[in-house]
């Protein structure tokens, strides 16, 4: 313990350091929510009730994100930030691949979420059943993100409905629908 | 004494009113006068974003001058979630584009540290007396007509 010094106090004048919180917090924090979750309601209304939640959180990190940055103009530009830096934020990286239709259905593909991570997949050539049920364990995880893509972007003005796909873990993809 | 920062004004996405508050003591019709002028603003507002769609036009979130009326400038700005910001102000001798700019991203940064809060309402008014408190003293940074400009950091 004699290494441990006490951090040198900031000169008078100096910001002090935006106070931090270590990572795994927030992945504790995401899976014991699903868990609580999942033991107080049954499937759909758990997953109604952790979409909710991440809406809220969405919202809210549409704001801040936002803030020091030129107005976004159409939709395209405003899935590009999301895409962007808003995933920059959240997930320490940015989607890997946008895809569109041009005709309201975009798909972010992300090889590597960040928050699935430490699920354990099923070794390669697995049975379909065992692929299969940890598809639908990684989707109870998902219902989170998705609420909190959702809500940052109604929030920035898009109205949609966005479904993940845990096709091969832990790459995912999000389709984001707008709603006319 | 003519105050600079008269009334600050913030209205959400649905062009519902979330705050409004004058820096001076008012009545009521005061009051009904202030909304009617926010009302206003916000027509010119959408003029502006209109204006602004040509294909090389980069999108302030900074509307500058909306527009003045007999007693009053009023400036407005539009944040990238729809939120207006509106700021009525009672200074005749010429304003500094950079200072009105000022205070109202940090009238940004208040509102968006106040959206942090998790038993904040998206879309209805904003009531929290730390708001106001926080509020008050943005605006007491803007400068006072007849004082000198001096040491405003962001």
């Amino acid at each position: 313990m004699s290494g441990l010094q006490p951090s040198p106090t900031p000169a008078a004048g100096v910001k002090k350091p935006a106070r931090r919180c270590a990572e795994v917090c927030l992945e504790l924090l995401c899976v014991e929510s699903v868990r609580l979750f999942h033991e107080k309601q049954s499937g759909p209304a758990a997953a109604a009730a952790l979409e909710a939640v991440g809406f809220r959180v969405g919202q809210q990190l549409a704001e801040r994100y936002t803030r020091d940055k030129t107005r976004l103009g159409d939709t395209l530009e405003i899935i590009k930030f999301v895409c962007k830096e808003f995933w920059q934020a959240l997930f320490k990286k940015q989607v890997d691949n946008l895809k569109t239709n041009h005709r309201g259905v975009y798909v972010l593909q992300d090889n590597g979420f960040r928050w699935l991570q430490r699920l354990s997949i099923p070794a390669a050539g697995s049975d379909a059943a065992r692929e299969e049920a940890a598809r639908q364990i990684a989707l109870s995880y998902l219902h989170l993100p998705c609420g909190v893509v959702r809500g940052a972007l109604c929030h920035l003005g898009v109205s949609c409905t966005v479904e993940a796909d845990p096709k091969h873990l832990p790459s995912c993809t999000f389709t984001v629908r707008i709603l006319a | 004494m003519k105050m600079g920062i008269t009334c600050v004004a913030f209205i959400g996405p649905q062009n519902n009113p979330m705050y409004l508050r004058s820096m001076d003591p008012a009545t009521d019709d005061h009051y009904l006068k202030l909304h009617y002028i926010v009302h206003c603003a916000l027509d010119a507002v959408e003029e502006k974003v209109l204006l602004k769609r040509g294909p090389s036009d980069s999108q302030d979130v900074y509307l500058g001058l909306l527009y003045p009326t007999e007693d009053y400038r009023v400036y407005g700005y539009l944040t990238n979630t729809h939120v207006k910001i509106i700021l009525l102000l009672d200074d005749e001798a010429p304003i500094k584009d950079e200072a009105v700019l000022r205070v109202l991203r940090r009238l940004h940064s208040l509102y968006v540290d106040t959206t942090s809060n998790p038993f904040h309402k998206f879309g209805l008014p904003i009531t929290s007396p730390r708001f106001d408190a926080q509020l008050e003293q943005i605006v007491a940074l803007y400068p006072r007509p007849g004082a000198s400009l001096g040491g405003f950091t962001t």
